[in-house]
């Protein structure tokens, strides 16, 4: 049947086009949209995943609610306190309360990459009159390269130079173009819960694009801890791991054996996936749109098709082909349209992606040097259009395919086709 | 073997129109049978029970014993397709097709199209069509196009051919070549032929000539 099929399609190249160009436009926008988003979210994702910890570890500290005091003031024996002055304020610890055993856990954990200890601290940094406040944060920075790619971010000095000692800091880009500051010069640092301003010298400095991390200050954990007037305090451990999309998993597990508030990045992160959630429904609905459109082309296509070969089904039928053959012979007719729009449409779309990645798109960074845009080309993306292509044409066609197979050779002849 | 009608009747409609009534009749094989009568005698519905195109309200028909309306539709495609041929007032070809092709549509349904091209050729010829064998429906006269779908009915060698007014959209001389080829393929062939036709002379080409009114047979010879 699929040479009487490609016959009938042939006969009418106009139409035939058209409608295979429907399916073709659908595939190539899905595989274009597709690329693009997906390039970017992966892009992004790459971003969070990488700038800073997956898994983040930090001392808890909960805002005290109305009625959080209710039961250990009276127990059981109550219906409802009404507070004159309701308690307020933040109960919680400083730190981590037992670092070593986390430490212990995470070394032993095989899903760990690495991790750091991190003392982290609101800071006033001044020069002359310029004065920001940021956070600074103390680690060991051998260990918090390892954790983010931080180090890959320098472009002035050496990240571990802030290990050296006597109070070395690296800056981000933005931090210093707002101290006014240079390489070399020392800047004064009041750092958390101590009033006396401490210098530092400014060792590094890092650019990651990122506006967020580019105002924070690194310095030796050894360095903030005696600053901070906390000697030996933790209240930070930065996690890697081997394979990012565990982080829910373990973070959630974490938690549920510790005081810490445990949260992965997906956590920190919510709105930004919620985002990537919209975008990706926005994206399949945009598709699905055109794929139905472009089915709906075939259907009429056919089902015009169908009334005008009424004869040529009833000689078929009288000749010995069934109600099945009858189906095929529409059907192959919107599949061989589905299938070539889909296939060029693919071949198409990959050129299109091609092209997208060489296009100059946004402002050059560290982690995209060439500021180009970041299209995904993968396998699924593909495999999702070519089969959404073949679908939307294989249901456009059955509906007039079936309806030919119940046409009766009787009837046709009867009255005259 | 042959074609057996058993107290065939039918009737369609709201209310019930009857078309046939009581039809009983056997048609041997290499027969050649004219089914004659004036319009709306019921004919051409006898033709379409008989050759399973149409199923009997009563009654039964047999083809090589086999009762037709008792297949699946499996059986009396294949039947339709191996061991009947249909020629019909209106040729029906394919315009996609070429004539070679047209010609071969029922080898196709069985992948024959190769083994049998070398027939098709043959019939092609025979019917003085040869140098049109790769022309489409649209370049051919009423005359030829009729020629070519007689040679589609018998491509595959079918031991019955059922014709409903093949002559009736054709001039003299067609139609009568037209019956001449019906003829060569009852006497040479050895093929069952049953034709409708309101034409009395070609009619009395026919072996037999049965005569209806009011969907009953008044004669049979």
């Amino acid at each position: 049947m699929i040479f009487i099929a490609l016959r009938y399609l042939l006969e009418r190249k106009k139409q035939t086009v058209l409608t295979l160009l429907g399916v073709f436009f659908g595939t190539m926008a899905y595989v274009g949209v597709s690329g693009f988003f997906v390039g970017f979210q992966g892009f992004m994702v790459q971003q969070l995943v990488n700038n800073a910890a997956q898994v983040h570890v930090e001392a808890r500290k909960d805002y005290l609610t109305e009625h959080v005091l209710d039961g250990p003031f009276f127990g059981k024996d109550w219906l409802h306190a009404f507070w004159v002055s309701p308690p307020a304020g933040v109960e919680g610890f400083q730190e981590i309360q037992n670092p070593s055993q986390w430490y212990q856990r995470l070394a032993a954990d095989p899903r760990v990459e690495a991790y750091v200890p991190q003392l982290s601290a609101p800071a006033l940094f001044t020069l002359g009159r310029n004065s920001v406040g940021t956070t600074i944060m103390g680690c060991d920075p051998k260990k918090q390269a390892r954790v983010t790619t931080i180090a890959d971010y320098m472009i002035a000095g050496k990240f571990t130079d802030i290990a050296v000692g006597g109070n070395r800091i690296v800056m981000g880009d933005e931090l210093m173009k707002r101290l006014g500051a240079a390489m070399s010069q020392t800047v004064m640092a009041t750092v958390g819960v101590n009033p006396v301003p401490v210098p530092f010298k400014v060792v590094g400095r890092f650019y990651s694009g990122s506006r967020g991390l580019d105002l924070q200050a690194f310095a030796a954990i050894s360095d903030i801890q005696r600053t901070n007037l906390t000697p030996n305090q933790v209240n930070e451990i930065g996690v890697r791991l081997k394979n990012y999309q565990d982080a829910d998993t373990m973070a959630r597990t974490w938690a549920m054996s510790s005081p810490e508030r445990v949260e992965s990045w997906g956590d920190q992160n919510a709105n930004i996936l919620s985002v990537f959630a919209i975008q990706t429904a926005l994206r399949f609905s945009m598709i699905v749109t055109i794929l139905v459109v472009a089915g709906f082309g075939i259907y009429n296509i056919l089902n015009m098709t169908v009334n005008q070969k009424r004869q040529d089904i009833a000689i078929l039928r009288a000749l010995g082909y069934d109600a099945f053959d009858v189906i095929m012979l529409f059907f192959s007719q919107g599949m061989i349209v589905g299938v070539i729009g889909g296939a060029c449409g693919l071949a198409c779309g990959y050129l299109l992606c091609a092209y997208l990645q060489t296009i100059p798109f946004m402002v050059a960074t560290p982690s995209n040097p060439q500021g180009h845009l970041h299209i995904a080309l993968n396998f699924k993306i593909f495999a999702q259009a070519a089969f959404m292509a073949i679908f939307s044409a294989a249901l456009a066609s059955i509906l007039p395919a079936r309806a030919a197979s119940k046409l009766t050779p009787i009837d046709i002849i009867r009255i005259g086709g | 073997m042959s074609i057996v009608a058993e107290h065939i009747g039918k009737a369609f409609g709201n209310p019930p129109v009857r078309i046939l009534s009581d039809i009983s009749l056997t048609i041997p094989d290499g027969d050649f049978v004219s089914l004659t009568g004036r319009s709306g005698a019921g004919k051409s519905s006898l033709l379409y029970v008989l050759s399973s195109l149409d199923s009997p309200t009563e009654g039964r028909v047999l083809i090589e014993g086999v009762d037709i309306t008792q297949m699946s539709s499996k059986q009396l495609h294949a039947t339709r397709n191996v061991k009947i041929g249909f020629v019909f007032q209106f040729h029906y070809l394919i315009a996609e097709l070429t004539v070679l092709e047209n010609v071969l549509v029922p080898a196709l349904k069985l992948h024959q199209e190769v083994s049998r091209r070398p027939r098709a050729e043959n019939l092609i010829a025979k019917f003085g069509l040869s140098d049109k064998m790769n022309r489409y429906p649209r370049q051919l006269s009423g005359g030829e196009m009729q020629r070519v779908a007689i040679a589609r009915a018998l491509i595959m060698q079918p031991k019955y051919l059922f014709a409903d007014e093949p002559t009736g959209a054709l001039d003299t001389i067609n139609g009568e070549a037209v019956m001449s080829i019906l003829q060569e393929c009852n006497t040479k062939d050895g093929t069952t032929v049953i034709m409708v036709t309101h034409d009395p002379d070609f009619a009395k080409m026919a072996k037999r000539q049965i005569r209806m009114a009011d969907g009953r047979i008044i004669s049979d010879g």
